[in-house]
């Protein structure tokens, strides 16, 4: 019973050495090639370890004993063995991880879909060229990636402030997103109406760890359908309605990615008021929105503002009291308090 | 500090007071012994900022600081051991033992050194002044741009970036000085060949200095100047390229490593040929894979940029994958030296075994990340940290320890307890193992570094505690270590001059050495020279059972 729960024990244990099975094709062949190396890896470490263990069992100097060693300074033939099988070894994992960079790396000729990612500080936003869709961000889990399966998947990643990277642990791979650079790889998904977690792992500043997105896939006739129903949508919303502002003007402007410039605002109760916000920052963009004391949001500015724009949100009547107005971009750090009287 | 006062230095009899003594001293034994106290006040400084890190990361949730303090913790954490621990504690070690063991009466240039040291706590107290100046640096040790122009980060990033020109500026001089004290002031007899292992380990290591550093506080420089004077080297936004900087970074980061880690190898290299009574096995090959080391060392700076699409992949894996082989060939040394042995296990050789058993899994684990595509896959994720906690804190500090006890009765004429010291071992092995071990399952799990909190739903929770618990181990491990110092530098100081029975030139002076340390040298015929004239041409074959401080509950 014990034997079987150390060997359950084990396999277990063995099984967390291994990343997790691949979501994608060249995933895949990360896996395998990951499982290849651990062969020897595994074989060096039980065989080094084992040598150790043996020495200090072995040859710790005993009660009484004190006759000096046989002064052994080397051997040649030995030396030479531990030194060239080592570098066949290693010549021989340089070549087969090699091969598989080549296939990781190959980027076939015409992708089914072509997906812009752009980092900013701390969100993402996922664009498809070919259908003029475009989706920022917003709040503490970020964008939906939608991703066909069994098609070639172009990615270009872009940055428009500081370096991020693209990682999804389930595709075993993330790459870079670097300013004045564009990053490409290509990706084949295998599983259909699965969801994975990606987030960014290059250090970005204090909203790194918050700077996540999904991915999900679909069948290539669903995507086509998501992709109709996105446009469709896309024509429906109404242009943000530009002169017709009522009531007050607050003016809001943001010149970081960490707070707001002005940290109160006041507005009248009982009447709409507009927020005239100027996006300062170089890199990223924000809106205005409210919530109140439970943290309920009432408000959601869009569209946002791209940097660089001024944006002007109509905010309904609010009753008088205190409320906190945030970026839904930037939603953990840049808040500020608005007074309603 | 009863010592026979016959070098001509010591002559001068008016006495002065002993801290300005030690304010001003030029002597390499002192000044070794400053740099050990400065890195060791510093490392508990860097494992306390360690210890917060670890309690926040313990579970889900932000408990005690908010995300740029942590980011500011885990800079300064990493800054720190790197500069302010590791480097001066290996430079230290050096200082002390490097002229004794070639038998020199000190370093070639004692007044460079004295200054070589000062630099570091000036350097270290600025770099931390930042968090009394609106937060300290936050872009981690490797302070990518654009994110440590002045539109992303603070003023504590321009602190961090003068502290390190002065640390560099240390370490440049001090590795001149090591290079013109190995070369020149070798005793007769001593040829290079003849020459501890540790010092070729420590001229190697000024070699690598020498070379990387200067680009690395040329680099730092330049980032200086974009921050503050507009000069656009490395911020796109601009015109310059932030990969520039990936590039002179690592051109210095990577040959930091093996300096990082060469000395403490020659530190286990001493300890145990010593402790197995036997010679270092393959020492020409030891030297060589030293030398190698160091060469490639200079070719393989790329692989920490496989994810940044500007990179030849191949070139740099291949070096890589090479560069493992010269670190293989000493393992095997190593154990062949022990092989048929007489080992005794006092505290020294604990630590040296438990660097082979540690030092191993670093080995490993950065060997698997010379394959770029599996790079793609662990890069930037915790089997990184699990990685460089593995070489760094199972190699270097494992060796550092060892160094320590091995040392401590020639510094100071005492030797430190055996019982509290293999306390402190088995707590620091243990720590070690729960701490960073399970490191390498998160990094397979996805879980990226340097986030200051992660979701309960992505099931890193355990092992995070898990790790958080370890970490604590680690931190409890040293105090045995502290009070075994105060409690034996406050004892009798009986351990002799040769308390180990050694090999080298160090053990031929008293303990403590007097200023310029040697009355007289032994014929210095091979690389141990003390044991041929202990042992060698018809001496007693026996070993000395009495005054071998190893002890036979050690070997039982």
């Amino acid at each position: 019973m014990a034997g079987l729960a150390g060997v359950v024990l084990l396999l277990g244990g063995c099984s967390a050495l291994y990343p997790p099975n691949a979501a994608s094709s060249q995933g895949a062949d990360i896996r395998t090639l990951y499982s290849i190396f651990m062969v020897p890896m595994i074989a060096i470490f039980v065989l080094v370890e084992g040598l150790i263990v043996w020495s200090v069992l072995r040859y710790r100097r005993r009660k009484g004993d004190d006759e000096l060693p046989v002064q052994t300074h080397g051997n040649n033939l030995l030396e030479i063995t531990w030194t060239v099988l080592p570098t066949l070894l290693v010549l021989v994992l340089f070549f087969v991880s090699w091969q598989t960079l080549n296939k990781v790396d190959a980027e076939p000729a015409n992708p089914a879909v072509t997906v812009d990612v752009t980092g900013f500080q701390w969100q993402w936003t996922f664009a498809y060229p070919q259908y003029n869709l475009s989706y920022t961000g917003i709040g503490d889990q970020g964008p939906v990636l939608v991703l066909p399966v069994d098609e070639v998947i172009h990615v270009r990643l872009h940055s428009n402030d500081v370096i991020h990277s693209f990682y999804v642990p389930d595709f075993l791979f993330k790459r870079d997103v670097i300013p004045g650079q564009v990053n490409n790889f290509d990706l084949n998904l295998k599983d259909a109406g699965v969801t994975y977690t990606g987030q960014c792992a290059q250090l970005c500043g204090m909203g790194h760890y918050q700077m996540r997105f999904t991915v999900q896939t679909m069948t290539p006739a669903g995507f086509q359908a998501w992709v109709q129903t996105e446009q469709a949508k896309a024509k429906a919303t109404p242009a943000p309605a530009a002169g017709g502002q009522a009531g007050p003007t607050l003016q809001l402007s943001a010149s970081s990615t960490t707070r707001f410039d002005e940290s109160t605002l006041s507005a009248p109760a009982g009447q709409p008021f507009t927020v005239q916000l100027t996006n300062k920052t170089a890199g990223a963009p924000h809106n205005f929105s409210i919530k109140d004391a439970s943290g309920k949001v009432l408000f959601t500015g869009l569209p946002l503002a791209q940097p660089g724009q001024t944006v002007s949100y109509s905010v309904p009547a609010l009753p008088a009291g205190t409320y906190t107005f945030f970026c839904s971009v930037h939603p953990t750090n840049m808040t500020g308090t608005l007074t309603v009287k | 500090m009863a010592t026979t006062v016959l070098a001509p230095g010591a002559t001068r009899t008016y006495r002065r007071s002993v801290l300005y003594e030690w304010l001003t001293t030029t002597d390499h034994k002192k000044i070794g012994i400053l740099y050990l106290t400065n890195s060791f006040l510093f490392f508990l400084l860097a494992g306390l900022l360690a210890l917060v890190i670890r309690s926040e990361l313990a579970v889900p949730g932000l408990q005690f600081v908010n995300s740029s303090t942590y980011n500011q913790l885990f800079t300064m954490h990493g800054t720190t051991m790197i500069f302010l621990v590791l480097m001066p504690f290996l430079a230290g070690l050096g200082n002390y033992a490097v002229p004794l063991q070639i038998g020199a009466a000190d370093m070639a240039f004692p007044r460079i050194n004295a200054l070589s040291f000062w630099m570091l706590p000036l350097g270290g107290i600025l770099m931390f002044s930042g968090f009394f100046f609106g937060g300290a640096a936050a872009e981690g040790w490797t302070s990518y741009s654009p994110l440590a122009q002045a539109k992303y980060s603070g003023s504590g990033t321009d602190l961090w970036i003068v502290a390190l020109l002065l640390i560099g500026t240390s370490s440049i001089l001090g590795s001149i000085n090591f290079l013109a004290t190995i070369f020149k002031l070798r005793a007769p007899g001593m040829t290079l060949l003849r020459m501890p292992v540790f010092v070729w380990t420590v001229m190697v290591t000024s070699l690598l200095i020498l070379l990387a550093t200067p680009v690395f506080t040329s680099g730092v420089f330049m980032l200086y100047i974009d921050r503050n004077f507009g000069g656009a080297f490395f911020d796109p936004a601009s015109g310059g390229n932030p990969i520039l900087w990936q590039n002179l970074f690592w051109f210095f980061g990577h040959p930091e490593v093996y300096i990082l880690i060469l000395p403490a190898m020659g530190v286990i290299s001493e300890v145990i040929p010593v402790f197995s009574r036997k010679p270092i096995f393959g020492y020409k090959a030891f030297i060589f894979a030293t030398l190698l080391i160091g060469g490639l060392g200079f070719s393989v700076w790329a692989h920490h940029m496989f994810t940044t699409g500007a990179v030849y992949l191949p070139f740099f894996s291949l070096t890589t994958s090479l560069i493992g082989v010269p670190t293989g060939i000493k393992f095997f040394n190593w154990i062949a030296t022990m092989w048929r042995g007489k080992i005794s296990f006092a505290t020294p050789m604990l630590f040296a075994v438990g660097f082979l058993s540690t030092f191993l899994v670093g080995g490993l684990d950065g060997a698997i990340l010379a394959s770029p595509p599996v790079d793609f896959a662990l890069h930037d994720t915790y089997w990184i940290v699990a990685h460089i906690h593995f070489v760094f804190f199972g190699g270097t500090m494992f060796g550092v320890f060892a160094a320590a006890y091995y040392w401590f009765p020639k510094m100071f004429g005492a030797r430190l307890d055996e019982g509290l010291g293999k306390i402190h071992f088995v707590l620091m092995l243990i720590g070690t193992w729960v701490t960073f071990f399970p490191m390498h399952l998160l990094g397979l799990e996805g879980m990226p570094r340097r986030i200051a909190d992660y979701s309960p739903a992505a099931g890193w929770t355990d092992l995070n505690t898990v790790e958080t618990i370890g970490s604590f181990i680690i931190a409890i491990s040293v105090l045995p270590f502290m009070w075994n110092v105060f409690v034996t530098l406050r004892g009798p100081r009986d351990a002799g001059d040769d308390p180990w029975d050694g090999y080298t030139l160090e053990w031929a002076t008293t303990s403590p050495p007097p200023p310029y340390n040697f009355d007289h040298l032994p014929p210095i015929r091979s690389e141990r020279p003390l044991f041929d004239l202990k042992y060698g041409h018809g001496a007693r074959r026996a070993l000395p059972s009495a005054s071998v401080a190893t002890t036979q509950e050690g070997a039982s």
